[in-house]
């Protein structure tokens, strides 16, 4: 009985180191495909307001981004300015987003930088709407990967009228705006 | 002695109620979006400004004039009336009333072009001009501009042509031959030249019916008038979302004049064609919105380009409009009778 037992110990032992070997030459046949993650095609996002909604994180995980390369450094901003603010002055009635997390400061007459306070940043699209109506379009909203829980199915996305987010790999990560004068080229 | 069955027990009715509740929590909780639509602090609303008043509007469409170019992207009215029409490696030759005369070929999209008397065509290739004669043929190639150049108009007279290069933010004075001889727009404190502010690919010119040249300045929202030599004559500015003024970060896009010294202008972001007189006051509205096939103005999507690309305004004193994603000039005419003449002259 004690014989059958170690024999039976030992083809166990057979078959395991049989088995992963097997496997390590499958893995090595077919290397694991890589890893995705969520994230929004700015071409394609309408602002809709969802993206500040629908996260399963509060605040949501989708964060608005600057492309400097693209910004025209403008004094009257349209992402930064209230549609009819009387005056281009950096007092709140005047800023368009809703939690004063866009900031801007002066860099020469008549030019001014804006950066974005992610802390604050609720991923409205508000000033990203703006900046795309009267600007050069340098202001968009992106999944932001360390506040992002990587649900498996976003509930942003499920919601998302423009089709706008899609899984893209992990090692990219995000789909940045680039282009001169403006990101607007002429074709 | 009878067993009663467990669905004597519980009768139909509650089995039927029981299916309609279960029925009910699946939809709610797997078919239904329950999250709160975002505050109306969260909203952008441009609607109290795409909104004209038909009272202001002073002009009509007259008429549509179909381009049969992929990505019509500049236009220019010649001398004798034809109308030439720049898009994808292709100039084509209209008349007055819309029909093809001829097509030139080009090697890129002209982002500018203009006519000048002796039958020859300028167009603005991105950083060069290039000079096509009557047969479309390409007789010169002007400087190369350098990579940052970005040619967006150009205005002719009897002696020189003016080039704007939005990327360099300049304004050049060429001679008919092609030779440099001012640059213009440049800040200079000691002339009082306050500068050309271009935040995006938007920059013209164009000469008033007396031969005046103005540049629009879009980053401070105005024109300013120069001289052959680069003196600064004049200028006003006018910012605000308002119908007189200019809105956005860099506006206007577009001017013409028409003969009796009106000034055409044209606006991306909210988009509308407009009517200044002389004295720069408002006279009224081209084109709203709607008049320019861009009701979705105010909701556009980002980076999608303005769909006004050019301006003219012809011998007839029409005003012509080039709408890029709809492949049409759109031809405004004045609505007899209605405010919006220049005032007369004491
Ligand atoms: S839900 Fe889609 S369209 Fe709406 S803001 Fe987010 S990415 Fe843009
Ligand atoms: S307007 Fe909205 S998206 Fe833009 S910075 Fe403010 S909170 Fe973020
Ligand atoms: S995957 Fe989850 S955490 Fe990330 S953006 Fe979508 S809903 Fe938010």
């Amino acid at each position: 009985m004690k014989k059958e037992s170690n024999l039976g110990r030992r083809e166990f032992l057979r078959g395991t180191a049989v088995a992963a070997a097997a496997g390590a030459a499958w893995m090595a046949a077919h290397p694991r495909s890589e890893a995705t993650v969520w994230q929004i095609d700015p071409t394609k996002c309408v602002q809709c307001g969802r993206c500040s909604t629908n996260c399963t994180q509060n605040p949501s995980a989708v964060k608005c981004v600057h492309s400097f390369q693209i910004c025209g450094y403008c004094d009257l901003c349209g992402g930064y300015l209230q549609p009819g603010a009387k005056t281009r002055d950096s007092g709140a009635e005047n800023e368009l987003c809703p939690v004063g997390a866009l900031k801007r400061t002066f860099v020469e007459e008549p030019f001014y930088q804006y950066t974005i306070d992610e802390k604050l940043c609720v991923g409205c699209g508000k000033c990203v709407k703006g900046c795309g109506v009267f600007g050069n379009g340098s202001l968009y909203l992106q999944v932001k990967h360390d506040l992002c829980m990587g649900c498996n199915e976003c509930s942003i996305a499920r919601n998302c009228p423009a089709n706008a987010f899609r899984r893209i790999p992990a090692s990219t990560g995000y789909l940045l705006k680039t282009g001169e004068h403006g990101g607007k080229e002429r074709k | 002695m009878s067993i009663e069955s467990p669905k004597r027990l519980i009768p139909g009715w509650v089995w039927a109620a029981l299916t309609v509740v279960v029925i009910a929590l699946v939809v709610v909780l797997f078919f239904t979006d329950r999250r709160k639509t975002p505050d109306t602090s969260f909203e952008y609303d441009l609607s109290s400004y795409t909104q004209i008043d038909p009272k202001e509007v002073i002009f009509k469409e007259a008429g549509r004039i179909p381009l049969n170019v992929a990505n019509p992207s500049a236009m220019a009215i010649g001398p004798d009336g034809k109308i030439y029409v720049g898009g994808e490696n292709a100039v084509i030759v209209l008349n007055d009333e819309g029909k093809e005369l001829a097509r030139y070929a080009v090697k890129g999209t002209p982002g500018c072009l203009a006519a000048i008397p002796d039958g020859k065509l300028l167009a603005g290739m991105k950083n060069h001009i290039e000079v096509l004669d009557a047969q479309g043929s390409s007789v010169a190639t002007w400087q190369d501009l350098g990579e940052h150049a970005w040619l967006t108009s150009i205005a002719v007279n009897d002696q020189n042509v003016y080039a704007a290069d939005a990327g360099n933010r300049i304004v050049l004075r060429y001679d008919l031959n092609g030779t440099l001889q001012t640059r213009i727009g440049a800040a200079d404190t000691a002339r009082n030249i306050p500068g050309l502010v271009v935040p995006s690919a938007f920059l013209d010119v164009a000469f008033d019916p007396m031969d005046a040249l103005w540049v629009v300045n879009p980053g401070k929202h105005g024109l300013e008038n120069y001289r052959a030599n680069g003196d600064l004559v004049s200028s006003w500015y006018r910012m605000g979302m308002d119908l007189p003024g200019f809105c956005g970060c860099c506006n206007p896009t577009h001017i013409a004049f028409r003969s009796d010294g009106t000034l055409v202008t044209v606006e991306k972001g909210l988009n509308r064609v407009k009517l200044y007189a002389p004295d720069t006051s408002l006279l009224g509205v081209v084109a709203p919105p709607e008049g320019l096939l861009a009701p979705g103005s105010a909701t556009m999507s980002c980076d999608l380009e303005p769909p006004v690309r050019d301006l003219a305004v012809d011998a007839k004193d029409r005003v012509l409009v080039l709408n890029n994603p709809k492949h049409v000039i759109l031809v405004f005419e004045k609505i007899p009778n209605r405010e919006g003449e220049a005032p007369a002259k004491p």
